[in-house]
This record gives structure tokens, C-alpha cells and sequence, in this order.
């Protein structure tokens, strides 16, 4: 959020598993406007392939969360 | 006593041990077995073992940062059955815990199956009893179960590390129950652990070490130091492991069982020797590290880029990075435990006993 104070285009990046902890984590430091861009789980031992349609798939989201 | 009333929240519950065990597990206020039920007399009688306000903060426990005051430390502590002799013990291990080096973050909400092991030293591991010998990490010693459980409790219950909620272990670990051992000094060929890591061997203290379960060390026929320790170093450096790949955070920790350490020792070997031998044979050709596990996403440091598939890398930065202790009874097997490589060992004094004998 200290990015986020200063005028810093800031996102979080996590997959579906980890995203109820992020929000918790959120939460309880007071932060549950962090934006967060979720992508499918998983992401590691994942072929390159594969971890580019995942970037692809999220530049829609990562837009939307920026606010643009 | 004189400290009532405490700060925590009293619940009325109907009088009944299986009344009160139900709420408790209901609420996800235990590690699923049974807890001794914390009432107020019990907590007065653990906040007794302690030279502590019941409202001094220890500090906030990842990942979901509940605050960590000396009475709700205690109140984990009377659940998981300790004495109160054993409170600043605890409490010295989550403040060594909450050291920026040791990332109890991390060590908590990995996918890594870790969790913090508590290695008590010198007079304050005699005072409560901890059990140094035959089946150290395993059931049936009071103060080493209780002691381990009670961390495990504040990390579930202060830190919020629930199973595939905060805590993210993939197939977590035996460990995450209780995970507390002390040194057998009396068998040791060398100073105490926490001697070597800058403390005074009559100082009474506590490691913490965020590590997997032990990895068993067979070793029935070795005669000599450099046989046994190629067989410890064969143990710690398997294609599995975690520790390596995050070079600059990675550790061992070797526990020598007493007859491993005086087959080491007759050859002259020092603890130093034994770690600086670690160093320079725990390690796996490049070509065998190719095949999987971190390879590619590594942090390495850019000295280790080498074309030689040959090339044996270390998993650790240093000698000093793989410690050596002595525990167990008699028998050939000595323990790796291997850490989850991104926390390093924090060793902390004990204080905070409560009458003049303070740390004796």
C-alpha cells in the first residue's frame, strides 16, 4: 500500500490457491483494497507455453486493477 | 496471585471435559487433540513461571499477525499442557522466531512441509526436563510434547496458520504437532551448540530452526570420520531437498547420535571440521541438479554459472551454515534436518525468570 500511497501503479499477484490467504492477509492489515490480480493456480512447472497464455489472459485484468 | 483479571476474553462453558474439548475443536481453537482447558487459575499459575506483565507484547505472528501478549502466550501454553517453568522458554522462542531472519512468515505459510524446531540449551533445558536421548523427536517426553505443542499452538491460534487457509503446506508434516529437542552435552565432544553460535555454554538458550522433519543417517560399519560424514553428506544432499536452491538462506542441521560423534571425534575432528567436511561433500554434481527440482528458477549467486556439468556446487554459503549438534541414545543413526531455505537458525538467550537463580 505504500506504493499504492504514492501514486504508484501497484499490483499483487497471486494464483486461485493463494487467494483466500491474500485476502485474509489483506484484511487484517487493513489493506482490503489491495488490488490483486488472480490467475489460474498453478504457475510453477508450468511449460513457457502455458505461462504466457496465463500473462495473456490476465493483461485484462491487470488493466482493469490499474484503472485504466 | 495478584494479576487478576486478565485481559482475555472468559467464556462460560458447561462443566465437562467433553463439553469444552467440542467447543474448542469446534472453534478451530486446536491442533485436533484434546487441550488442557485454560481457565483463569491455570493461566494465574503459568503467568507465575514468568517475570513478565501478562500485557507486554511479544510481538505479531504471521501470517495472520494476531497480537502476541505474555498472557495469551501463557493461555497456549497451560492448553498444550506445560508447566509453568517452561513459559519463557516459549517465549524466547517466538521472540527468536519474530527476528527478521528467521521468516516466520515464510515458514509458516510455505508450501514446504517446515516448521519451526526448538533446540534448548544449557541449565534451562535441565529445568524443565527436556529429553536429550533415546527417541529425542519422538513421543513419550513430557516437556520436549508439551513445549513443542505449545508453539504449534500459538502459531495456529495467534499466527492463524490453519492448513490450507494461512498455512499453505502442500502435505504438511509430523512436525507441525510438536517440534522441541534439547543437546546431549554430556555425550558432546564439543562445546554446546549454542557456544558455537556466541553465546556462554552456562547461558541457558534456545534455537529456532525452521526445518522439515529428520532425515535418517544409517551408518552401522563406518570406522572413520570422512566414511560416516560421506554417508551424513550423501543424506543432505538429495535431488528433493529444497536447501540449495535459494543459496544465500539455505542450512543443515546435522544431530549426531552419541556413538556417530565419538567415531567422528576419535579421528580429531572438530566441529569445525565436521561442518568445513559438510560443506565440501553435501553436494550433487550440476548435471544431476539439471534434471529437476528448482532448476532454472534458482538464486544463485552469479560465481556459481559455471558449462561444467560436473561441477559439484554447495547447497549452502558456508561451513558456519551447517550446524552440528549431538542427541540420542546409543544405536548407528544420526538426523539431517534440512531447512526450508529461505530462514536462517536464530539462537536466543533465555530470560525472564521469574526469582534471583535467573537463566540457572
Amino acid at each position: 500500500m505504500t506504493l499504492v500511497r504514492r501514486g504508484i501503479p501497484t499490483v499483487v499477484v497471486t494464483t486461485t490457491a493463494f487467494e483466500a490467504l491474500a485476502h485474509h492477509e489483506a484484511h487484517t492489515l487493513g489493506m482490503e483494497a489491495l488490488p490483486l490480480l488472480v490467475i489460474d493456480h498453478p504457475l510453477g512447472g508450468e511449460p513457457p507455453a502455458r505461462v504466457a497464455q496465463k500473462a495473456a489472459a490476465a493483461v485484462a485484468q491487470l488493466a482493469a486493477r490499474l484503472g485504466r | 496471585m495478584g494479576r487478576l483479571p486478565l485481559a482475555s476474553e472468559v467464556i462460560e462453558l458447561p462443566d465437562s471435559f467433553e463439553a469444552v474439548q467440542a467447543h474448542f475443536l469446534e472453534r478451530g481453537w486446536t491442533d485436533g487433540l484434546p487441550i488442557v482447558p485454560p481457565t483463569a487459575e491455570r493461566v494465574e499459575a503459568m503467568l507465575a513461571g514468568i517475570d513478565a506483565d501478562p500485557d507486554a507484547v511479544v510481538g505479531t505472528i504471521p501470517p495472520l499477525w494476531g497480537v502476541a501478549t505474555i498472557e495469551k502466550v501463557a493461555i497456549n501454553a497451560v492448553m498444550a499442557g506445560c508447566r509453568p517453568v517452561a513459559l519463557p522458554v516459549l517465549v524466547a522462542a517466538l521472540a527468536a522466531m519474530l527476528e527478521p531472519a528467521f521468516n516466520l512468515y515464510g515458514v509458516q505459510a510455505t508450501t514446504h512441509p517446515v516448521a519451526p524446531l526448538l533446540i534448548v540449551h544449557g541449565p534451562a533445558a535441565r529445568r524443565l526436563g527436556m529429553h536429550a536421548g533415546s527417541g529425542l523427536f519422538g513421543p513419550g517426553h513430557a516437556a520436549n510434547a508439551t513445549l513443542g505443542r505449545a508453539v504449534r499452538l500459538c502459531l495456529w491460534n495467534l499466527g492463524g496458520g490453519r492448513p490450507g487457509a494461512a498455512d499453505m503446506a502442500t502435505q504438511g508434516s509430523p512436525a507441525k504437532y510438536s517440534y522441541a529437542i534439547a543437546e546431549r552435552e554430556d555425550a558432546s565432544p564439543w562445546e554446546p551448540l549454542h557456544a558455537s553460535r556466541g553465546l556462554d555454554a552456562g547461558e541457558s538458550a534456545v534455537t529456532v530452526f525452521g526445518g522439515e522433519a529428520p532425515h535418517n543417517v544409517n551408518d552401522h560399519v563406518s570406522q572413520h570420520a570422512p566414511g560416516l560424514l560421506s554417508v551424513v553428506a550423501g543424506t543432505a544432499a538429495t535431488l528433493g531437498s529444497n536447501v540449495g536452491w535459494y543459496l544465500a538462506q539455505s542450512q543443515l542441521l546435522v544431530v549426531l547420535g552419541p556413538e556417530h560423534a565419538a567415531t567422528i571425534a576419535a579421528d580429531g575432528f572438530t566441529r569445525a571440521d565436521v561442518q568445513r567436511y559438510l560443506y565440501e561433500h553435501a553436494r550433487l554434481p550440476l548435471r544431476r541438479r539439471k534434471l529437476g527440482g528448482m532448476w532454472g528458477i534458482q538464486d544463485w549467486p552469479r560465481w556459481m554459472t559455471t558449462a561444467d556439468d560436473d561441477a559439484r556446487l554447495p547447497i549452502v554459503p558456508g561451513p558456519e551454515d551447517v550446524l552440528v549438534m549431538v542427541a540420542g541414545g546409543p544405536g548407528k543413526h544420526s538426523a539431517v534436518v534440512p531447512n526450508c531455505c529461505f530462514s536462517r537458525a536464530v539462537t536466543r538467550r533465555i530470560d525472564r525468570w521469574p526469582g534471583p537463580d535467573a537463566g540457572g
